[in-house]
């Protein structure tokens, strides 16, 4: 199956030095793809390149056959790719019905059926949807944030460790959500600290270390590998 | 003292100078919010848009309140077009360049007043009004009018706000601005809107304090410092704070007289822009941290 998105041997950084070194990802449809590695791996840098984040000094973003290398992130975000920070990502002085509104700015006409469907996804955000997203829990306020992305209907949606600083209970809810949401059509790519969880309920992995590839496989068997375990993974 | 002498007295002067306060500092919170620097060139941006409503009467003959709404889309265009000539070149460089540009257009505007329409005082209207009374309240026509601008005001810019799409995109970029963009909100048309109803509001202010008292090149350098105090003391971002903050600005100061010898009563204004800082720096209404 020809990938929905494609980073080959990437290189970049934020300024003039190269976080990342020769970085080659792919994602396929319909496909859960995680990144995890030690702190300083590059792990979100690697996804801020997909996003136009990063001056990317080498290698080339392909994505649903445009090459999207340099392109501005207004320009990304309307050509299907929609990208949810770790911190700082929602309104939090709107209401969570106006953070997806705002997620949706970019559409015309009738947005009803993309609310109806967000907070199918999320019922919890239905009951919410007048509340201040600055006034919900970490947990919610990480749907809020997923949703607000979803609005757009991406093909691919980035998520830069979505639960970091969640608890267990509300970890799992990600993980739940975020397959649902790949059962919908979408592929998802997201960097994870909880590096076993997050193997074990994605499609594919990759580890990364000190900007490069390290290993890359299925999650069960990135889970299986004994160089893993021990690098990354605490034993 | 009876209690209405103290409402006639105190409570309505300062209620009027409240309201001039409020829609100056609204405008102050506006850009403060969604463009992140504090505009200093806010008062002399009301002067002038004081005496574009001056023009507007000498030019068309109408009445003051008339010539209002043509000085408020005068004045939005010039801080737009301010905004594109000065600000935006510094978009991308540390705001206090941008801080020290508007003390700098700040100059220039008042400048251009005093080449303009001279340095000499001037009033919209001639002559002596008597007030009306309203149950022993006595309001001048102005007054009232003043008091319903700021209402009028309020309503229209907050249900543009909370209602209208590019309302909410306003807000979004004053809430969280990196977010606002990943959404794909055009930051161009965001600052266009914002000047506009920015430079409005310094129309607004100016000319109603000119229908209240005069006009004169040194009047908006004036307002500067409570309108400040009464935006920061709401909470810098909130609308609804900068009007709080403007009643409580334009009361204490017409109260201090009660207290203070008259020449003191500016001076309220900046004991309560240093306590606010002091004791609660995200005012009444948790605004942003500066």
């Amino acid at each position: 199956m020809t990938p929905l998105l494609t980073m080959d041997k990437v290189r970049g950084g934020y300024g003039d030095a190269d976080i990342l070194q020769d970085v080659t990802i792919t994602v396929a449809p319909r496909e859960i793809v995680v990144i995890v590695g030690p702190n300083g791996a590059g792990k979100s840098t690697a996804m801020k390149a997909v996003f136009g984040l990063l001056h990317v000094r080498g290698g080339r973003i392909v994505f649903d056959g445009d090459d999207i290398t340099g392109w501005a992130p207004n320009r990304i975000v309307r050509r299907g790719i929609c990208y949810v920070p770790q911190v700082e990502n929602v309104f939090r002085e709107m209401t969570v019905h106006e953070n997806l509104e705002m997620g949706g700015f970019l559409r015309k006409g009738d947005l009803s059926a993309a609310f109806d469907h967000i907070y199918e996804l999320f019922p919890d955000l239905r009951a919410k949807r007048k509340s201040l997203a600055g006034d919900l829990s970490g947990g919610q306020r990480q749907m809020v944030a997923m949703g607000r992305a979803l609005m757009l209907q991406p093909k691919l949606l980035l998520l830069d460790e979505p639960t970091a600083g969640l608890s267990p209970k509300y970890m799992e809810q990600i993980f739940q959500i975020t397959r649902d949401v790949r059962d919908t059509g979408v592929s998802i790519m997201l960097v994870e600290q909880h590096a076993k969880q997050a193997l074990a309920f994605c499609d594919r992995g990759y580890v990364l270390a000190t900007g490069a590839n390290r290993h890359e496989g299925t999650g069960a068997a990135l889970l299986a590998d004994q160089e893993v375990a021990q690098m990354f993974l605490g034993g | 003292m009876t209690v209405l002498n103290f409402i006639n007295f105190y409570i309505v002067p300062g209620l009027v100078l409240g309201s001039i306060y409020a829609v100056g500092a609204i405008g102050i919170t506006m850009v403060f919010g969604i463009m992140r620097f504090a505009h200093l060139a806010h008062g002399d941006m009301a002067t002038m848009g004081a005496f574009f409503a001056l023009a507007a009467i000498g030019l068309f003959g109408v009445s003051p309140w008339m010539a209002l709404p043509i000085a408020m889309i005068m004045a939005a265009v010039l801080a737009v077009g301010i905004d594109r000539v000065f600000y935006d070149y510094l978009r991308e460089r540390p705001k206090i360049l941008t801080v020290m540009a508007s003390l700098g257009l700040a100059l220039m505007l008042r400048s251009a007043v005093q080449v303009i329409w001279g340095v000499d005082p001037v009033t919209y209207v001639r002559g002596i009004v008597r007030p009306d009374s309203y149950f022993g309240i006595l309001l001048r026509p102005r007054e009232l009018y003043t008091l319903l601008s700021l209402i009028v005001i309020v309503v229209a810019l907050t249900l543009f706000l909370k209602t209208s799409k590019w309302g909410k995109a306003m807000r979004a970029m004053s809430d969280n601005p990196d977010l606002a963009l990943l959404s794909g909100v055009d930051n161009r048309m965001v600052t266009i809107l914002t000047w506009s109803i920015v430079g409005a509001l310094c129309a607004a202010a100016g000319f109603m304090l000119g229908i209240n008292t005069e006009l004169n090149s040194m009047m908006g350098w004036h307002l500067l410092l409570p309108m400040f105090a009464a935006a920061i003391l709401g909470g810098v971002g909130r609308v609804e704070g900068a009007v709080l903050g403007g009643f409580i600005v334009g009361l204490v100061e017409e109260l201090s007289v009660l207290v203070l010898p008259g020449q003191y009563k500016a001076a309220t204004a900046f004991v309560i822009l240093l306590l606010i800082l002091l004791v609660r720096p995200r005012g009444l209404l948790n605004g942003k941290v500066l």
